[in-house]
Parts: C-alpha cells; structure tokens; sequence
C-alpha cells in the first residue's frame, strides 16, 4: 500500500478533528501491534461521532490512489479505524495477518464494517478472501454493505462465483446494485441467465425486481432473456419498459433490436442517449 | 442465570379479580387492550434482558410497548459451556448479532460484559475466560462489567468476582450484580461487602434482582438497587409498586430479565400501567423504568440519550453509517395484524 493512501486519509481525519482528538491518534501511530489494535478497538470512546462529507479533490485524490475507494459518508470513528490499520507493520506477514484475524474474530458490528472497509488497503490482499466472502453470507446489513457496496475489494479478487453470489444478494436484499463497484466490469453471462430466473419466483410471488438490475443482461440476451424483455415491455411500471429498452439497445442478438424497434418511442430515447441506466438508479 | 424453577414460590402468576382476593396479589398480568392507554407516550429502558433467549415477537411488542433501548447482561444461556470459543462467539453475539437484531426492531442495544457465577465454577474454562474478557470489555456499546456476583457463594465464585471487579476498575465501568436465588440476603451483604473493600463506588454499581428484604441496606449503602419483575421466582409487579410508594424512585429501577424462563419481555410497561392505575406520579414512573437506568450505566460513557430518546428509528442508525437511504437487512413489520402474508 502507498503511503500516499495514508496520508491522504490522515488530511481528511485531520480536517474533522480537534487537536486533542488527532493527538490521540497520532500517539497510536507509533506504538506496539497490541495499542494499536486495542485504540481501533477503543476509538468510539477517544473520538465524536461524526459523519465525514469529502470535498470533490478529495475524492479525486482517493479515487487515483485506488480506483473505487471513497470514505465519504463514512463516520470519523470509522475512517479511524481504518487509518489505524494501516499503521500496521506489514513486515512480518505471519504476525500482521494473526494481528488483523484477532481483530475480526472479536470484532463488533461496527469494527467489522470497518474492517471490511479497509480490505482495499490491507497487505497480502488475498490472505482476506475468505473473510470478504463471509461478509456476503452476513445477514448483518452494514456488515454487508461494507463488503458490497462502494467497495473496490470485490472486483478486484472474488471469483466469478463469489461476484456473481454477491450481485444476487445485493438485488435479493433490495439493495442498489450501482453502488456496487466494478458491476459493469465483472459482468458475465452465468450472472445475467441467474437473475432471470431470480425475476421468474419474484414475478410468481407477485413481486417485482428493481428495474435497474436488467443492466446486467443487456450484453448476454438469449432467447429465454428475451422472453423477459417482451414480459417487462408488457409491464404496467414505465421503469420496467425502459429497462427493457436499454437492456435489447445494448444487444447484439438481432432478436433484440427488432423487439425494441416495435417501440419506436423507447427506441429513439435510447438510440438519442435522452434515457440511461442512470435514470433507473434509485 | 435468572430464573430457578425448582423454587417455585406460591405467589400466583395472574391474579384474576381483586376484589374477590382474600389476600394482596403478588403479581397481575394485564392484556396490551387493558393497559396500552395507561402508557402512551412513555418510553422505557430495560436495564436487565436476554434478548438471545427471546423471539422477534417479543422485539416488536417490545417496541410497540415503547421500549426504545435495553442492556443485554452476559449470563449462563442454559446450557453449560464446554470451551473457550463458546464463551467468544457468545460475546461477539452480544455485541454483533443481537446488537444488530435489535437495531432492526427499533431498539438501541447495549450490554454488560462479564463471567457469570454459576460457570465461574468450571475453574479452568473461568481462567481462560478471563484472558479474553478485557477484549470484550472496551468495546462500544458496553455499558459495565455484568451479570457477576454470586450463586452458589463458593469460593471459585468469589475469586472470579473479585478479579472482575477489579477489571471494572481498571476499565472505569460500572458492575451489575447478580444476587443468589438462595440465602438470598446474605449473598446480597458479601457481594456488597466484596465491591466496598476493592474501593469501588457504590454509586457505580447495580445491585440486582432485590425483593423487600434487601432493599433497604442496599439503598442505605448508597448503591442501585434494581429489581426484577420475573413472576414465581423474583418479584411481583404488585409487590413492586408497594416498594416504589414506600422508598420512592430514587436509585430504584425495574427491570425485566426476561430470558429463557418464564418471564415477561413487557414486564416493565405492564408495571408502569399498574403504577399508573395506583396514582403514583409520571415523573417517579419515568425515574424507575427510564431515566435511573440511565444514569447509572451512563457512567460508562456509552449512552448516548440522543440515539433513542425520541423513538430509535432504523434510518437513525443507517445515517450513522453514512448509508441513509440503504435498508439494512429486513424491516421491522407487524405481520400479526395481517391474516395475508406477503
């Protein structure tokens, strides 16, 4: 990890902190594996709660280091904890890696999610693979979110297996999937042909799929895909037929295009770029 | 380790009619129809509850009744621990899972961290529990060392209460005492006795489960005097208002304790109906089953009165995560209102 990260996190801590507060955190930066790893437990009782709202440079200067980090929205005792990570010495990987799997056997909600947070900037990335993949079977919803959402982790090192489980909970848990990072990027045909026949038991228990979701089949439209397009273009929701819009505009499946050409008004908003995904993301 | 069935006591469960009582009730038991007016509008803390015992029914009456914030104490679950992961996990659960359960029925959730009496016994599990406590006992949320004291009153049991007072200290928290089922008085007298001569404040800790026999010297001590609305084997609601009219709200606060017994998740609502009905005021009302919790275990400095006093709402705890329009997991709903099910 650089140490361009570090610093750049501690510019933002430091900005929404007192002096007292950032002291007590600097002090933790030199000290033994076990201070710091008892101060990333004990920093809710040393700092304010308190939401951290990233200028756009700073933003931008997290997003170069890693593409897909951000901390905004985050608490303070949160970008802490994860600045506290990163003062650990990675040297000795066997004692690093013991070190943090302490602090995830003992953790509590809270310290998980930061936990999961910091994964992007953690050492022996890989080592965490199976931690990350426990955080998508966790029915804690910020434990969750941690790993899910807004997370560059996941794109970078899950199997497609363990990407396309977690885009299925991500959809199942009625959670938006753009805030997902890499979703355009990772997407794969097994994924698109699953969350058919998710849409098929939501559609029999008389329920609906967020409109946004069909994004992920554009590319991977079939003749059982496009069964779905013709049932969401039949839909009474106007977000549906759009979707369906979008999703045959992005298909090179022939099949596709002439369905969509049947609705010449959809057509043409797709075809102009008046309608996006974007619009759906809610 | 709250209830004790082999000591049943005669006091009824439900008293049916009062006026053909031959003699006071102990306990009553009122349907949510007959007492849900008494209470509008006031909210209530339980300091004493298991809530890994309890089902989500009992988190949505909870909630409906205005229970907005509870204290989860560390206890013996029932069955005895075999190991050391056991005694973790059971933690992290105290602190992760359940937090989180609770969180989604509109109720702030906190605990006390401790070994409980009865398996302070296992003396070699004990030791190695004691390595891992003081992980626990920093963490967020945690409002004191507890449930600890006495239940047997052996001397294994004495030891680890000892060390663990001396960990509350150390860690500037408070310490909820369990007093025994069984010579209950004298159990009372040494487990204060104990806290006094480690040097603690009596201020900072909670004496629980009192009747009318060890109410006194425990006030008059300058300690917390809690009880336990737990019908057959603590006390009664009915005996409890007789308490509150004659020592007033002071250092006095109910609790439920409800767990894996008999015991009542609403214990503290139904008896603030009952004071209600006997002319005692709101304000010692809100006193005993609110604001003296409070201030007791608020001296850990883990409360924070604004993450529930007006109504914790879900979103509340969302935004606090920056997520605020994300759902965490499933929402609260009351589904037994519906005949359809979704």
């Amino acid at each position: 990890m650089s140490d361009i990260i570090k610093q750049k996190i501690w510019e933002i801590i430091a900005s929404n902190t007192s002096a007292s507060e950032a002291g007590w955190l600097q002090q933790k930066r030199s000290s033994t594996p076990i201070e710091l790893m008892t101060a990333f437990v004990a920093a809710p009782r040393f700092l304010p709660k308190k939401i951290i709202h990233t200028t756009d440079a700073e933003k931008a200067a997290l997003n170069l280091e890693i593409p897909g980090f951000s901390v905004d929205g985050w608490s303070l005792v949160r970008l802490s904890r994860v600045w506290l990570l990163t003062q650990l010495d990675p040297s000795d990987k066997e004692g690093y890696t013991k070190n943090i799997e302490t602090l995830f056997d003992t953790a509590e909600m809270n310290e998980l999610v930061a936990l999961y947070s910091a994964l992007p900037l953690l050492s022996y990335p890989d080592q965490w693979l199976f931690r990350a993949t426990d955080a998508v079977r966790s029915n804690m919803g910020f434990v969750f979110d941690a790993i899910a959402l807004h997370n560059p982790y996941p794109e970078k090192y899950f199997s497609e297996l363990a990407w396309n489980q977690l885009v299925l909970k991500t959809i199942f848990n009625d959670k938006p999937i753009h805030f997902i990072e890499g979703l355009e990027n990772r997407s794969n045909e097994k994924l698109a042909v699953t969350l058919s026949d998710f849409a098929h038991e939501r559609w029999a228990a008389g329920r609906s799929v967020p409109a946004q979701v069909w994004r992920l089949t554009g590319k991977y439209l079939n003749t059982a895909l496009l069964a779905d397009m013709q049932h969401l273009f039949d839909s009474e929701k106007e977000e549906d037929r759009q979707a369906a819009a979008l999703a045959c505009g992005e298909a090179t499946l022939p099949a596709a295009n002439y369905l969509l050409a049947k609705y010449t008004d959809l057509e043409k908003s797709v075809k102009s770029g008046a309608l996006t995904w974007a619009d759906l993301e809610h | 380790m709250c209830a004790n069935h082999t000591e049943i006591t005669p006091n009824p469960s439900h008293f049916e009619d009062s006026e053909e009582a031959s003699q006071a009730p102990a306990h009553r038991d009122i349907a949510w129809n007959d007492y849900k007016d008494l209470i509008q509008g006031m909210r209530f803390f339980d300091p004493h509850i298991h809530m890994v015992s309890r089902t989500t029914d009992d988190y949505q009456a909870m909630n409906q009744a205005g229970i907005v914030a509870l204290i989860e104490p560390a206890f013996w679950v029932g069955q005895p621990r075999t190991g050391l992961s056991t005694f973790k996990d059971y933690y992290s659960s105290l602190v992760g899972w359940e937090r989180f359960r609770s969180s989604q029925f509109g109720i702030k959730h906190y605990c006390t961290m401790g070994l409980n009496s009865r398996e302070a016994n296992n003396e070699p599990l004990a030791e190695q529990v004691m390595e891992i406590l003081p992980l626990y006992i920093y963490k967020e949320g945690v409002v004191g060392v507890g449930e600890i004291g006495f239940d047997d009153q052996t001397p294994a049991e004495e030891k680890y209460y000892r060390l663990q007072l001396e960990l509350a200290k150390e860690a500037k928290l408070p310490v909820q005492i369990h007093t025994p089922h069984r010579d209950k008085k004298k159990g009372t007298e040494r487990s204060m006795a104990i806290a006094l001569e480690h040097g603690i404040d009596p201020s900072w800790v909670i004496v629980d489960h009192n009747n009318e026999e060890t109410v006194k010297s425990v006030l008059d001590q300058g300690f917390w005097a809690a009880f336990t609305i737990y019908p057959f084997t603590k006390m009664g609601n009915e005996r409890m208002v007789k308490v509150v009219e004659q020592y007033g709200p002071e250092r006095i606060m109910i609790n439920s304790a409800a767990d894996w017994g008999i015991s009542d998740p609403l214990a503290i609502p139904k008896t603030a109906a009952l004071m209600k009905m006997r002319g005692i005021s709101d304000e010692t009302i809100r006193l005993v089953t609110y604001q003296n919790a409070i201030d007791a275990f608020g001296k850990s400095g883990q409360i924070d009165v604004t993450d529930f006093e007006s109504g914790y709402a879900v979103d509340q705890t969302e935004k606090f995560h920056g997520n605020s329009i994300l759902r965490g997991g499933q929402q609260p709903a009351p589904v037994k209102d519906f005949l359809v099910i979704n």
